[in-house]
């Protein structure tokens, strides 16, 4: 079986090769893919979007439509991974910790009422002993890598960056959180309703901006038409519209990252994990 | 408002799987309500299309965000993709009524975040149909693969390992699918379907090799996501252990639509011309296509689960539509776009119909069919028309796509393919008579000896109607209406909507 599967990639990868024959050279600025189109967009979107990274641009509003279907997909991943993992049975298997003594205790079947009690902590079967050097670490940078995922959703029209990296960083910095400090202080903060909302948001921002482009006798997605709406100068409106679809994304690239992260490390408990 | 219908076709889905995510707290009627708002008015918007495409003759055009196409992304509804949105938002309207009890028996806590999914995957095979860009309809892909994945896993027993292994060969498909699409984008620069067509009939570039190898990828994608036959292996484990509205949703239209999108890079993207031409694998193909319908037909006879059994029908439907694809004449193209409309509807009357059996009887091996026709009398009488159409028998749908099938394999000589059909449809005959014998003159009494481990007289023997609940009965009496329906209506569905879409050159 492994042999056949050998010969089997090794016949693709040959076949994939046997394909890059007449491939144009790599960088050659006569090649189809850089002059059909990146003509057009080179010469155009600054007088037609006015964003100056013409990535952001492409992927933003020329083929927004793709973008909002991408996010989608985040979305949808999330959500199937929630509806897969969640598990709402809590655990019997616990560990406590007996606070004035520092003794741990290993529950098979807690009695709820000596959880309640004061003296017992409630330990993570995943549990590291938190060491102060990382926790004060982390606590000190995280808020400088949100600040930063922020600045790389709004400048994403300027410099490279937009929705889905920021999104990617904020998200990280909650997982830091999550793993510097444990489960619970994650869970605690950033609730599974609230993730679960803003999933749904960020995509319903980006949806919403191609609606209401609709509502004002536009196209899907065209955010020239929300110029009305909008108390800026109307060149400038799809450099608004790409923003506000940037941020969409980010809240729900984000949002999915702690989702899934939460799902998949405490076995759909969202009490303990790693 | 008629202008939009195309984008809110899909957006509307989209929108509402995100409002279901959210009302949780109102319960499983809130959800339900808002799934059937939703793809009700998705259906309209796609039956207002089909009527206008066919009353003007031409293909609607929406581009997005008001840029000209191959700079932005376009939707084409023309008169091929028309007729498959109008399937599938039938289809997903009716799974979606149809879903009331079963969908609440399989998903107890979270049927709302079950919907959103629902949602989620008929927008993309709307979408997927819809696209004119291949970029676009590989996002569309994405988002009705994943869907599709977190819904079979959601069946059960085993069904995680079987939707395991149906997501590795999707990805894998999908993956050819896109690094087809990056090749033919490296030599055109293009991603819009009409612009690629244009480019590609260029004398230079009908003889590149990595054109050629950029058509194989595609192409092979597309077979592994509609399972043709060497590449079938994962459906019928990922499919036989659904829930029962999974399957009812999943098992119609991911197949058909994979097929409608073989139909559109063939002969959209690429012509016919090329792709008989300058390819030239018809032989081959035929070949495969052949086998997997009397293959995928004898493994469904063994079959004693009735649903597997299903599922190597569908197996078997995709050998008649690939087969008919690749004839490369007008008989073989029509037959095969009328049975990708056609082998919808069979499915989906199929499927529920067992659907009904197992919700009733709790048994989804074949004895289940013990005495069906005293018991549901109704659901036996759909399952019949059904299996009449499998069989081809007129004046059901089944019998009309049989006959422009073989018409078309004659013409083309591809007698492997008439021998493949005939012998396919014996072998249903075989296993539908078997089941149905069960059906009509099976005694009640077996089924309940076999409940009740062997021990008569425990079990309750008495024979009493015990029909499926009204919202499933209903819509599986309108599939079986609507497959005697279309066959009575072949002559208007084959010439108002597929003669049109025979694309030039065949």
């Amino acid at each position: 079986m492994k042999f056949i599967g050998t010969v089997i990639v090794c016949l693709t990868g040959g076949l994939l090769l046997y394909g890059t024959m007449d491939l144009p050279d790599w960088g050659d600025p006569g090649s189809p893919a850089s002059t059909h189109l990146s003509d057009y967009y080179i010469e155009h979107i600054m007088e037609q979007t006015q964003v100056p990274n013409l990535v952001t641009a492409v992927l933003a509003d020329y083929r927004g439509y793709d973008t909002m279907f991408e996010t989608a997909v985040v979305f949808c991943a999330g959500l199937a991974c929630f509806l897969l993992l969640r598990d709402f049975r809590p655990k019997k298997d616990r560990y406590f910790r007996h606070v004035p003594t520092g003794v741990m205790l290993h529950f098979k079947n807690p009695d709820t009422r000596m959880i309640a009690d004061n003296e017992f902590e409630h330990m993570d079967k995943d549990w590291v002993p938190s060491d102060m050097i990382i926790k004060t670490v982390c606590r000190i940078l995280i808020p400088f890598i949100q600040i930063y995922a922020l600045y790389v959703v709004a400048h994403g029209d300027f410099s490279p960056g937009g929705g889905f990296q920021g999104g990617v960083i904020f998200g990280s910095s909650l997982i830091l959180m999550a793993i510097s400090y444990n489960l619970k202080t994650l869970v605690k903060r950033v609730t599974e309703k609230f993730l679960s909302i803003f999933a749904a948001l960020g995509v319903l921002i980006y949806v919403g901006l191609g609606v209401g482009a609709m509502v004002m006798g536009g196209h899907f997605l065209d955010y020239g038409m929300l110029a009305p709406l909008l108390p800026s100068d109307p060149g400038h409106i799809r450099a608004l519209g790409m923003l506000g679809v940037e941020i969409g994304v980010g809240i729900a690239v984000m949002a999915v990252m702690v989702i899934i992260y939460v799902n998949i490390v405490s076995e759909g408990r969202h009490d303990e994990g790693l | 408002m008629m202008d939009q219908a195309p984008v809110l076709m899909i957006v509307v889905p989209v929108f509402a799987s995100l409002a279901l995510t959210l009302i949780g707290p109102l319960g499983h009627r809130a959800a339900y309500g808002l799934l059937i708002a939703s793809l009700s008015l998705s259906l309209t918007a796609s039956l207002a299309m089909l009527v206008q495409v066919v009353q003007t003759g031409r293909a609607v055009h929406y581009r997005m965000g008001d840029w000209m196409p191959p700079m932005g992304i376009e939707l084409v509804i023309d008169h091929l993709s028309a007729g498959v949105l109008a399937l599938v938002g039938t289809c997903s309207l009716l799974t979606a009524i149809y879903s009331l009890h079963t969908a609440r028996q399989d998903n107890p806590d979270r049927l709302h975040h079950y919907y959103a999914l629902f949602a989620l995957l008929v927008a993309g095979l709307l979408g997927m149909t819809a696209a004119g860009d291949v970029f676009n309809l590989y996002v569309l892909l994405e988002i009705s693969a994943l869907s599709s994945y977190g819904m079979l896993a959601r069946g059960r027993g085993p069904a995680y390992y079987a939707t395991f292994r149906y997501l590795v060969m999707g990805t894998i498909g999908a993956c050819f699918y896109l690094l087809g699409v990056g090749y033919l984008y490296i030599m055109t620069g293009s991603l819009n379907m009409a612009d690629l067509a244009e480019i590609l009939s260029r004398p230079e570039l009908r003889e590149s090799v990595s054109v050629r190898i950029g058509f194989t990828l595609i192409i092979l994608g597309i077979w592994i996501k509609m399972a043709l036959f060497p590449l079938h292996a994962w459906l019928p484990n990922a499919y036989s252990r659904a829930g029962t509205t999974t399957a009812c949703l999943i098992a119609p239209l991911m197949t058909k639509v994979s097929v409608y999108v073989m139909l559109r890079m063939m002969y959209t993207v690429f012509s016919a011309d090329y792709v008989f031409q300058q390819i030239a694998w018809s032989r081959l193909v035929i070949f495969l296509a052949s086998a997997a319908a009397v293959l995928g037909m004898i493994t469904a006879l063994s079959q004693r689960d009735l649903r597997k059994m299903l599922t190597y029908i569908i197996v078997a439907e995709i050998g008649y539509l690939t087969g008919g694809a690749w004839l490369a004449n007008t008989a073989g193209y029509t037959g095969a776009v009328y049975h990708i409309l056609a082998d919808g509807i069979i499915t989906l009357c199929l499927f529920m119909a067992v659907g009904a059996i197992i919700y009733r009887t709790g048994e989804s091996r074949a004895a289940a069919m013990q005495g069906i026709f005293q018991r549901m009398p109704v659901t036996a009488a759909v399952f019949l028309v059904g299996a009449a159409s499998v069989l081809g028998i007129p004046p059901t749908c089944g019998f009309f796509s049989k006959w422009y099938l073989l018409q078309g394999a004659v013409q083309a000589g591809a007698w492997v393919f008439v021998a493949a059909l005939i012998i396919a449809g014996l072998v249903a005959a075989v296993m539908f008579f078997k089941l149905l014998e069960k059906a009509f003159f099976g005694r009640l009494d077996d089924l309940m000896i076999e409940k009740s481990n062997g021990k008569p007289g425990t079990a309750a023997l008495k024979i009493r109607m015990d029909e499926a609940p009204l919202t499933m009965l209903l819509p599986l009496v309108f599939t079986g209406a609507a497959l005697v329906g279309l066959g009575i209506y072949t002559n208007e569905v084959v010439q108002y909507l597929i003669r049109w879409s025979v694309p030039s050159g065949i």
